[in-house]
């Protein structure tokens, strides 16, 4: 029979919605009395204390306890030393009835307080010695055996033996939920005429939600015989209530009629199942089978409970432990990379020097930072146009939420392309500002499920679920998921992130208070221009002036020498004043606003070749000017006065030879316009290249070539502010070649 | 009678220099010399020390920037907004063409500057083309011409 998926669902939420805690009936491998405390009068029973005790059960009803019980002040008395908080059913021991065909025989008592009513259960006594003395050294024992290196997959398994040796099952196992809610079977126990069933998954449909509950709040539950029959309560309604009787916690709830098929699809008559709560949440089960009905004496099932405890208890500890260790590796090598970028100063930059620490620590294949336009992967990513994608994508997204995805198939639908090289992606965004994020990849991992038969249930026409027949292996290759990233990898994330903002914070806080410095010291450089442009002004002008004066006043009075001197003086004060001059404009260069336009170079070429003319008219000059040159988009008056400095310097500095070539010419490079003077004068010695471009840097003496070393400072200072760079080559005799180059402006 | 031409100069080199450049451009007018801000507007406005002085305003006023106790900025504001004093040219008179005052000099209705070059033949040229533009041709209404002589332009 085929399902459409709405049936099964349908069916699946009927199944849950069964209200499984109020079945109206017991099974019958002991009786039930439900107690009015306050009146001590039994008000409910079940109707099976016909078979027990021979009792009608209206005859019951209304009856004083101490016309039931014998000795009904030690039974009082025991009652109320009965825990408060305690829901579960609660030994107080055995007990006589008064009436009936058992009379006197001893019977276990059970009790529990609940749905505002005292539920005491009954079943045949046991040997009570024969208990203590078997199950107290077998539980000593399993105990005992517990330390700390055991694996939890060790201690499922000796936990299974014990719980097969306690109870004589003929298969017991242990099966861990996922965190879909399937069950795969990690611990197994069996007699030789059982199937084994070790590593099988339980698809989470098997254990409906509300099951679930019950499993949480009542850790044990027993059906002796899948074959039995119910045994309703009379009457059929909690008196107290007027509702039915709700027997969560009760050891002889009956079950769900869909649970006994299912148990008879397994050839299982028999059954038992143990909670393991860890941190409140159903971790797993202990299941119990056996082909045949079993009885489970009370204190066989005592046993297994406190098993489970402890079970679940060491459980808890083990992962809690193996977390906290994770979490140091974790936050050591977190620690690591922060060191790295402390060190550096720079987020990406620290990351670089680390890769493997960055890749391990949360076990990716790849990774990858994007800051800004900068992409550094490592390992194994996507192509780097998916990668930017991808942070586009996530730019989208809450900026303070980690995002992980352990199949981006299925959760970025808009990024098909990137399922094909990863299936797992961790990203976090790493800047407040920025789309800035470092994202993990890992890759597809395909996964053969052992399914406990084909997990399809069936449903009957009646719109309700019937369980599968068959627990063959049925395996199922699950495709698109890679290694599904832990809440841990996510903390761990989470952590970075919180580490890498505050120095991205921190640098930014350094960055604004560095501003401000340099602001102030800013401004006092616009004041020290002002003043030098005042004060050391005047007196050059004064010198010059008077020194031209007196030539003009007294010059016929002087000697060569003294004409000579004269001259000098104001030779030297002009010269002075052009440096003031020089330097002043300078000091502007870095201050004033950049007007961005197109520029034609040919034509700022050819200006300044035509205002330069009179510097080497007299003189052999070849121009080499590739034609055409770049229009860059800069600062026209700027780059003008760059281009001025750099030619004038080839026309200078070629001044001896003949004839002189100056060449000007460009290529693109990385995104760059780097544009070439070349000339084939004097050149320079590249051991001072480094000082080339410094202010008050001369390479030759003032008789060679006069100047006042600012030309090349501006040069850079232009450039610079053009987010470009400069550099020259040259070699002492064989002519120089400077090179600039600007970004490409959109 | 021509007018006369104001020049107003604390420094005593500059003012010599000057003076020998006006000396030079052979004008005729006669040169009245105020050492600051304060005095030259006594002057303009005949008080004080100038308070007996004939009537009439200058031909043209050759104004230093920076000056003791009443700066060049000031007095040309208090020309601009006396009705009597507004027409006379102003020709501001700097240090450095970097100087952010010329601005504010610009703002106030100068009608021209001259940045004293270091180079004194350079200095002559600029004042007597300056003097003999305001000087002789005088009347123009103020703030209708701004001419601004660089040195080596």
């Amino acid at each position: 029979m085929t399902l459409s998926d709405d049936a099964l669902k349908g069916a699946i939420e009927h199944c849950a919605r069964e209200p499984i805690q109020i079945p109206g009936s017991i099974q019958p491998q002991g009786f039930l009395l439900v107690v009015d405390e306050a009146a001590s009068t039994v008000i409910q029973v079940s109707a099976n204390v016909r078979d027990w005790l021979g009792l009608d059960p209206q005859a019951l009803i209304g009856a004083s306890l101490s016309s039931v019980f014998a000795e009904p002040e030690r039974l009082l008395q025991r009652l109320d030393a009965l825990p408060d908080e305690e829901q579960n059913p609660f030994h107080i021991g055995e007990v006589r009835f008064l009436p009936g065909s058992s009379a006197g025989q001893p019977m276990t008592m059970m009790v529990h307080r609940h749905d505002q009513v005292l539920i005491a259960e009954f079943e045949p006594a046991g040997d009570m010695s024969g208990a203590y003395g078997n199950v107290y050294p077998l539980m000593r024992g399993f105990i005992s055996q517990m330390n700390v290196e055991e694996s939890i997959e060790a201690l499922c398994q000796r936990s299974v033996a014990e719980v097969k040796r306690i109870t004589g099952f003929g298969r017991v196992k242990a099966y861990h939920f996922d965190a879909d809610g399937n069950g795969l079977v990690s611990a197994e126990a069996l007699d030789e005429d059982y199937e084994s069933l070790l590593g099988l998954s339980f698809p989470a449909s098997d254990v409906p939600a509300q099951a679930r509950a019950l499993y949480l709040a009542n850790r044990i539950r027993v059906i002796e015989n899948a074959n039995y029959q119910p045994s309703p309560l009379v009457p059929g309604n909690n008196p107290m209530t007027g509702a039915p009787l709700d027997l969560t916690f009760a050891t002889l709830r009956s079950v769900s009629p869909v649970h006994l098929q299912y148990m008879r699809n397994m050839q299982t008559l028999a059954s038992m199942s143990i909670s393991i709560v860890v941190r409140g949440q159903l971790w797993g089960l202990i299941s119990c089978h056996h082909a045949t009905p079993r009885r489970v004496t009370f204190q066989s099932r005592t046993a297994c409970e406190l098993l489970g405890s402890v079970l679940s208890l060491q459980i808890e500890s083990k992962e809690a432990h193996a977390a906290n260790q994770r979490m140091l590796s974790l936050r050591r090598q977190i620690v690591q990379m922060l060191a790295a970028m402390a060190d550096l100063d720079s987020v990406t930059g620290g990351l670089r020097t680390m890769p493997e620490v960055l890749l391990g620590f949360v076990g990716a294949t790849g990774a990858a930072v994007i800051s800004g336009a900068s992409v550094d992967v490592y390992g194994e990513t996507p192509e780097r146009e998916q990668i930017v994608k991808l942070a586009d994508w996530l730019s989208g997204r809450d900026p303070h939420e980690v995002f992980r995805s352990d199949n981006i198939s299925r959760d970025i639908p808009e990024l098909p392309l990137l399922a094909s090289s990863v299936s797992g992606v961790l990203a976090t965004a790493i800047s407040e500002l920025h789309s800035n994020f470092i994202i993990w990849f890992r890759p597809e991992q395909t996964r053969v499920v052992n399914w406990a038969g084909k997990p399809e249930k069936s449903v009957s026409p009646s719109g309700s679920l019937s369980p599968r027949n068959s627990f063959a292996l049925w395996e199922e290759t699950v495709r698109g998921f890679s290694r599904p990233w832990d809440d841990m990898d996510c903390e761990a994330v989470i952590e970075l992130r919180a580490a890498v903002l505050g120095i991205v914070l921190r640098k930014a806080e350094e960055m604004a208070a560095l501003a401000d410095e340099l602001k102030k010291s800013n401004k006092e450089l616009e004041a020290f221009s002002y003043s030098v442009s005042h004060d050391l002004r005047a007196p050059l002008r004064h010198i010059a002036g008077y020194a031209e004066l007196l030539s003009d006043i007294e010059g016929s009075k002087l000697s060569d020498r003294g004409v000579r001197f004269l001259e000098n003086i104001s030779e030297s004060a002009r010269f002075a004043g052009t440096l003031v001059d020089n330097l002043l404009s300078f000091s502007q260069m870095g201050r004033s606003a950049m007007r961005f336009s197109d520029v034609d170079l040919n034509a700022m070429v050819e200006s300044i070749r035509r205002e330069m003319l009179p510097d080497y008219e007299s003189r052999t000059l070849e121009w080499k000017v590739s034609q055409p040159l770049p229009v860059v988009i800069a600062d026209a008056a700027f780059l003008h006065l760059a281009m001025r400095n750099l030619l004038s310097n080839a026309i200078k500095y070629t001044r001896n030879e003949n004839p002189a070539v100056i060449e000007v010419g460009s290529y693109e490079e990385d995104g760059k316009v780097v544009v070439y003077i070349r000339d084939n004068g004097v050149g320079f010695d590249m051991a001072y290249a480094g000082k080339l471009f410094g202010v008050f840097q001369r390479l030759h003496r003032m008789e060679e070539f006069e100047g006042t070393g600012i030309g090349l400072a501006s040069v850079r200072r232009i450039i610079e502010r053009h987010d470009g760079t400069v550099w020259a080559h040259s070699q002492l005799g064989h002519g120089a070649t400077f090179y600039f180059a600007l970004p490409k402006r959109g | 009678m021509l007018k006369p031409i104001l020049l107003v100069e604390d420094n005593p080199n500059d003012l010599e220099l000057t003076l020998v450049a006006l000396e030079r451009s052979q004008l005729a007018n006669e040169v009245i010399v105020l050492r600051d801000g304060a005095e030259a507007l006594d002057y303009l406005l005949r008080r004080n020390h100038h308070h007996d002085r004939v009537a009439g305003n200058p031909a043209v006023m050759l104004l230093d920037l920076k000056l003791p106790k009443v700066d060049g900025l000031e007095v040309l504001k208090v020309i601009r907004e006396t009705e009597e004093l507004r027409s006379i040219p102003v020709v501001m008179l700097t240090s450095s063409r970097e100087e952010p005052d010329l601005n504010r000099a610009y703002s106030l209705g100068v009608n021209a500057y001259v940045v004293k070059p270091v180079e004194f033949k350079e200095f002559v040229s600029a004042i007597s083309d300056l003097g003999v533009f305001w000087a002789v041709l005088n009347e123009p209404p103020p703030g209708s011409l701004r001419l601004a002589r660089r040195p080596g332009s």
